[in-house]
């Protein structure tokens, strides 16, 4: 039987559709499940929380929904050994439940997403994130090649990995790090990085790697038409880069 | 050095959201005030005023409030969070009410600074005794 995926909605998430249907064009049994549907979790194989604006990012990204039903159910799936899977506002409510990088109890953050620097704007940009782990390390990326790169496109104002110096040393030490921004040709330098973001992170995995939170969208680079680099007369609606990430997490739960 | 509050006149949609949400953290709270706090070196405060109310990026008079605070300081039952990171001078203020009207005692506030209010790793929350607990130690 087909692992069922469930794509939480929280009010205020705006990138569930095409989450949903690029999951459904990788092969996975995915499917929306609102706020207020939040029993119906404890059904579901695996969880990807997808981007937006959740509880209209009052307070702080994340903070809000880290609270709502909606995580209860998540967490437990997540200590269940469920697979997780958090994009931009997604990976922003992890980090604030506290399941990445996961060095503290849960609902008790211990990094976070912050305000872009230097400047605190809004970024959109296209980017590639860089696989910086052994791909197995992490059941999300286990079928990527080693040192993969994923097109992606940030599209955020607080995607900026912030944190304690003995925290960012941790998540450097037991292996946290799971993507770091890079150049197409994988380079990874400062001028990667959209957002002045700590280890030059795009991506988190917590201790039992079965919790991903990563801040650029790959869903936005799932089809040829909306990958910058498509040659000219590709099959518009083939999958692109970005689909790489997607098919590995449909990998892991078959 | 002056400290001004800058609030909202419309209903403010956060501060009622963290006041539900509180409340279902189990924290014991029956209102919530917030207010961003901003820090100036200024000495004259009618010449401060006159500059932000006519700056549109920070003021607008027909959704904010602006008063002049007697002192650059959290008051009882408030706390106020600030950014670790950045150069920037200020914070945002919450203040919680109980039942009667008072401001929350200390351990209610924690109890909210804890749960929702501030994430460590990227706020600090400054509370009146914080603020007055380093300020005698500076004094020391």
């Amino acid at each position: 039987m087909k692992a069922r995926i469930a794509v939480p909605v929280f009010p205020g998430t705006n990138s569930e559709d095409e989450t949903v249907r690029l999951l459904r064009d990788c092969g996975g049994d995915a499917e929306l499940v609102h706020w207020t549907s939040a029993p119906a979790l404890a059904t579901y194989d695996a969880y990807v929380l997808s981007g937006g604006f959740a509880y209209e990012d009052r307070i702080r990204a994340g903070a809000i929904a880290a609270h709502d039903r909606i995580m209860d159910y998540v967490i437990e799936g997540a200590e269940y050994g469920k697979l997780v899977f958090g994009i931009c506002n997604g990976a922003q409510i992890l980090l604030e439940a506290g399941l990445v990088p996961g060095t503290g109890p849960i609902r008790r953050a211990t990094a976070a997403f912050a305000k872009n620097a230097p400047e605190p704007h809004f970024v959109c940009r296209h980017v590639y994130l860089k696989l910086e782990i052994e791909p197995a390390r992490c059941a999300i990326t286990a079928a990527l090649p080693p040192g993969a790169l994923v097109p992606a496109w940030a599209a955020h104002s607080e995607g900026r990995l912030a944190a304690s110096p003995e925290e960012l040393e941790r998540i450097v030490s037991d292996g946290h790090l799971a993507f770091a921004y890079a150049h197409a040709d994988g380079r990874v330098d400062d001028a990667a990085v959209p957002n002045g973001s700590a280890l030059r992170c795009a991506g988190l995995i917590n201790r039992t790697g079965n919790v991903l939170a990563i801040m650029p969208h790959p869903e936005r680079d799932g089809w040829n038409f909306n990958h910058l680099d498509r040659p000219s007369g590709d099959d518009v609606l083939a999958p692109s880069g970005g689909a790489a990430l997607f098919r590995s997490f449909i990998e892991a739960l078959s | 050095m002056l400290a001004v509050s800058v609030s909202l006149k419309i209903p403010d949609n956060t501060a009622y959201t963290a006041l539900v949400a509180l409340r279902k953290l189990g924290v014991d709270v029956e209102r919530i005030e917030r207010s961003e706090i901003l820090l100036f070196d200024d000495q004259d405060a009618g010449a401060l005023v006159a500059r932000i109310t006519a700056d549109e990026r920070i003021f607008n008079p027909n959704k904010h409030r602006l008063s002049v605070l007697e002192s650059a300081k959290p008051s009882w039952g408030e706390v106020w969070i600030e950014p670790i990171f950045g150069s920037g001078r200020g914070a945002v203020a919450w203040r919680l009410y109980n039942e009667h009207g008072a401001p929350v005692k200390r351990p209610v506030l924690e109890m909210a600074i804890e749960r929702l209010l501030c994430n460590p790793a990227i706020d600090r929350a400054v509370t009146r005794d914080l603020f007055d607990r380093d300020n005698r130690n500076e004094d020391e």
